[in-house]
């Protein structure tokens, strides 16, 4: 959808609250703050509003199928319904120099300063890759790709399927898959998380979360799906796509305990947080030693280091849907109490139900190996010649020889030397793996978890810029 | 701790740095290149790498003063003839291309000073030809309708800074030079007739020479050997866009404003031409202004159309050091003795010509060129009497 012009007025929308991100998270605070009777306007640079989780089913699939998760319409529909302005398809991908005013691209390649507030940081998570050889042959997806092809449109991404990393996830998309008719002939798990204490430790406070996982465990066990537990993909082959994937011990990463025929192999570690912009408008963020990734420093109720800025959901830290949710709600209470309106006792209430999500998450995590060893596992035993960065086709000895050599042992240096992470994903798919490269040559000492944040945050048209210097309104400097 | 001993030591491993190693190395001396970070990251590791041979009249956004092409022409011949021996010298490839460049006019006044500067070139020896407007677009039809003058150097040219500094490095410690990355100096003193320089956490070394090639921070090192130079640290930024077919086999500045253009062989678009940063961060991560973002990439856009159709790829900042009068400095500090600097202006053009410079004031042998009159006491304010105690 494009803004209509009496939205916008010379390319500049001011608003009470500007939602980056229109998952979960920016959706539950856009509406809680709209009905509240603020201006709010909501930023996405995918076509339909959602996010991961409320992505929008292809229209056939919906009369065919129905809404696979309802409460998801619902709640775009009562965002619009509120009068938020819905900004799809602009990606938001810079700063002005004042630190506030954020430069959007809209669908026709307009541009389009945003200005507001409150600016909440939305942006949700990215999967976490990791290469192995033949990782680039066409039928290797992550599983949040097939996931999507799978719930979104109802196509499998192949035949015979193995969905292989870890994390909770890699089970509902096993699911998915089986529902849009492909055959899956394994999950392999890269830890030991489906002990028979699971359902010990947890069941007491989270039955609901419990029986969701217990529901795709069954699901799995009447299709007979075998769910391999502490194996990891080393390796997949074939001529003009994969026709075979290699399992190995994650304690043994180097030996190959079995080969199978597949068609397509979704492997995929979990989500980092994508803070690119929450970084550009300078929030602090400090690096997370269990997963290897950065994390905006945020307090319950959002804040970050930046006044008027907040981070929320997947953004500020992995938990799941139900978390996102809750974030984005006491966010925007919080923003009306600190506007001397809201109820106080909501905010409490939202404060006990996230905090009890996130100890819910931590119990989550503690099931599931943590990203920064299994970094070490998998960096360990990546082959010298595989290519490690698709952009540049940077392979792991290259990076290896940069780190080393050159960088000592410093990321972005690292990057510079190898060009790693310089092509049009900005280090995306790469930058875990080239993290783990560079902390295996510092002797496993960590370092910056991350590339450093640059804009833009994704490739953006000359012409936006050229339309965004003609506007030149006033305020934008430092 | 015991002490260690060079016969120079190098603070700063950025391409002056590395460049006056190797050629002290080659020569037979000790030499200890110290560096706060990873080596190569600053100004080396950020610049648009551009051999500049043609009167580099440009302007930055906020320049006071241009510098002194005149006196400036006889250096960039001579360093440009000494980047021919580089890639033989080190023994490795650093992608040096010479593609020739144009410097482009759009304003009569902005004509008439690419016909002056014509003049200049010729004096010192370097070939340049004036064209007008729909000369200049015959040669390179991708220049647009408000160019109306250009003229056309064949010895610009480009080498890639990754490769470079890491390449004078490599050959320098092929020569016996010792390379400590991580290691900040702390200290500079006066010891003896020589000096002792304390860096990281390695035992100090007693050195008769320093080379401070801090880049931006030369300033900040010479003060902790009591001398003040007035050399202003500023950022500016660069700006790539994604990958092309190959398209632009020149180098395209602008006489009269801020811009550089050029096609890098990855295949990317480099648009630079010295925008201000949004501010200098001594911790090196100066943020980028998103205003000069815009303003860079449009006049790009009007020069050379194409650019238009074209996504930035990413923007980056990279510190310099600049002098009051924009001309480059390289020599001994007066009343300190074998104590030198180098920096300034254009240095990765001057890399190679002042390393080996810089070798010749290391040994008191004559220099390839006279540089008399670009030395240190030109820059030198007092202290002041509280300081001085
Ligand atoms: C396929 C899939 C299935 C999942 N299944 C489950 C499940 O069964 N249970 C569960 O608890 N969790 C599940 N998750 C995780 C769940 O989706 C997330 O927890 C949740 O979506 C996080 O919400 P969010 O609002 O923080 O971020 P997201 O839903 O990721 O939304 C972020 C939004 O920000 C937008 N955005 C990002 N950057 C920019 C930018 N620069 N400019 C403009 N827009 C931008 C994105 O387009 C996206 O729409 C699943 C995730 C995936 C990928
Ligand atoms: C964006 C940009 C574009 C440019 N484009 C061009 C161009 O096209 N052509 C051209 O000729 N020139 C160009 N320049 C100028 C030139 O490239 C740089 O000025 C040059 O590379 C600087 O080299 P250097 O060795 O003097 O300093 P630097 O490369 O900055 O190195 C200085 C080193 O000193 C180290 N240091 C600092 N403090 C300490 C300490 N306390 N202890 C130890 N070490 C320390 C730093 O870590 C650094 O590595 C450009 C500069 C920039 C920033």
């Amino acid at each position: 959808m494009t803004v209509s012009h009496d939205v916008l007025s010379h390319g500049v929308l001011s608003r009470d609250v500007l939602v980056v991100g229109g998952g979960p998270a920016g959706l539950s605070a856009a509406a809680r703050l709209a009905a509240a009777g603020l201006t709010v306007a909501i930023a996405d640079e995918q076509p339909e509003l959602g996010g991961q989780y409320f992505r929008r089913p292809s229209p056939a699939v919906l009369r065919a199928h129905g809404d696979h998760r309802p409460e998801g319409g619902r709640l775009i529909a009562r965002v619009r319904e509120l009068g938020v302005d819905c900004l799809t398809g602009h990606l938001v991908w810079g700063v002005a120099d004042d630190g506030r005013t954020l430069f959007a691209t809209a669908p026709d390649g307009a541009a389009v300063r945003l200005r507001a507030r409150h600016v909440i940081v939305a942006t949700g998570a990215y999967e976490r890759t990791h290469p192995f050889p033949g990782w680039q042959l066409p039928g290797v997806t992550t599983p949040g790709f097939a996931q999507h092809l799978a719930a979104a449109d109802g196509t499998p991404v192949g035949r015979r399927v193995l969905v292989a990393g870890s994390g909770p996830f890699l089970l509902p998309v096993a699911c998915s898959l089986l529902d849009a008719g492909a055959e899956v002939i394994g999950v392999a798990e890269a830890g030991h998380p489906y002990t028979p204490s699971l359902r010990a430790t947890a069941a007491l406070r989270h039955p609901a979360r419990l029986r969701e996982l217990a529901g795709y465990m069954a699901r799995l066990a009447r299709a007979r799906v075998p769910i391999w537990q502490g194996r990891v993909v080393t390796g997949a082959s074939g001529d003009d796509s994969v026709s075979a994937v290699t399992l190995a011990a994650t304690a043994d990463p180097s030996r190959p305990v079995g080969t199978f025929a597949v068609d397509a192999v979704c492997v995929g570690y979990g989500f980092r947080p994508q803070t690119e912009l929450a970084r550009l408008l300078g929030c602090e963020i400090r690096a997370d030693a269990a997963t290897g990734d950065a994390a905006p420093v945020t307090d319950a109720f959002g804040r970050t280091s930046r006044p008027g800025v907040y981070v929320v959901g997947e953004a500020a830290g992995i938990g799941g849907v139900h978390l996102a949710r809750a974030r984005g709600r006491l966010t925007a209470a919080h923003i009306l109490a600190a506007r001397g309106g809201g109820d106080r006792r909501e905010i409490v209430r939202l404060a006990a139900r996230t905090r009890a999500l996130g100890r819910f998450t931590a119990l989550g995590e503690a099931l599931y190996p943590s990203p920064a060893a299994l970094q070490d596992a998998l960096v360990s035993a990546l082959p010298d010649e595989t290519v490690v960065c698709r952009c540049e086709a940077v392979t792991a000895s290259d990076v290896r020889a940069a780190a080393t050599d050159r960088a000592g042992g410093d990321l972005n240096a690292a990057k510079s030397w190898s060009r790693a992470g310089m092509g049009p994903c900005q280090g995306r798919f790469c930058g875990f793996a080239v993290a783990g490269l560079v902390r295996a040559a510092r002797g496993g000492e960590r370092g910056e978890p991350v590339f450093p944040a640059r804009q833009p945050v994704r490739p953006v048209p000359v012409e936006t810029l050229l339309a965004l210097g003609e506007q030149e309104p006033e305020g934008d400097a430092a | 701790m015991s002490a260690r001993t060079a016969d120079a030591v190098v603070i700063g491993a950025g391409v002056l740095g590395a460049a006056a190693a190797f050629h002290l190395a080659r020569a037979g001396h000790r030499v200890i290149v110290v560096d706060r970070g990873a080596p190569g990251r600053e100004g080396s590791g950020t610049t648009a790498g551009n051999l500049h041979v043609q009167a580099v009249h440009t302007r930055r956004p906020g320049q006071e003063v241009p510098l002194d092409s005149a006196r400036f022409l006889p250096l960039q011949r001579a360093a440009s003839d000494r980047w021919e021996k580089v890639e033989a010298e080190l023994d490795a490839s650093v992608e040096l291309r010479r593609s020739g460049g144009f410097t482009i006019a759009e304003t009569p006044e902005q004509r008439a000073e690419l016909i002056a500067k014509h003049a200049w070139e010729e004096r010192a020896g370097i070939a340049t030809e004036v064209l007008d407007g729909d000369g200049a677009r015959a040669a390179l039809p991708l220049l647009g309708p408000t160019v109306t003058a250009a003229t056309w150097c064949p010895l610009d040219g480009y080498a890639n800074p990754l490769l470079t500094t890491p390449a004078y490095l490599a050959a320098a410690v092929r020569h016996g030079a010792q390379v400590r990355p991580f290691s900040p100096v702390r200290a500079v003193e006066r010891s003896g007739s020589g000096w002792r320089v304390t860096a990281g956490t390695d035992a100090p070394i007693e050195t008769p020479r320093v080379l401070d090639v801090a880049g931006p921070w030369l300033g900040e090192i010479a003060a902790l050997a009591g001398i003040r130079l007035a050399m202003t640290p500023v950022a500016i930024q660069m700006h790539v866009t994604v990958r092309l077919p190959e398209t632009l086999r020149h180098l395209v500045q602008h006489i009269g404003e801020g811009l550089s253009v050029k096609q890098v062989t990855a295949g990317n678009l480099l648009v630079g031409g010295g925008w201000p940063a949004r501010r200098f961060d001594p911790d090196g991560r100066s943020p980028i202004s998103a205003a000069s973002v815009l303003g860079n990439m449009a006049q790009a856009a009007r020069v050379l159309p194409f650019v238009r159709e074209l996504r930035l790829l990413r923007a980056w900042a990279g510190p310099l050091a600049a002098t009051p009068d924009e001309m480059p400095v390289i020599g001994e500090v007066p009343g300190a003795p074998g104590f030198l600097v180098a920096g300034g202006t254009y240095a990765f053009t001057f890399a190679p010509l002042w390393g080996e410079t810089l070798r010749c004031l290391a040994e008191g042998t004559a220099p390839p060129v006279d540089v008399h009159d670009l030395g240190p006491d030109r820059l030198i304010t007092p202290v002041s009497f509280e300081e001085a105690r």
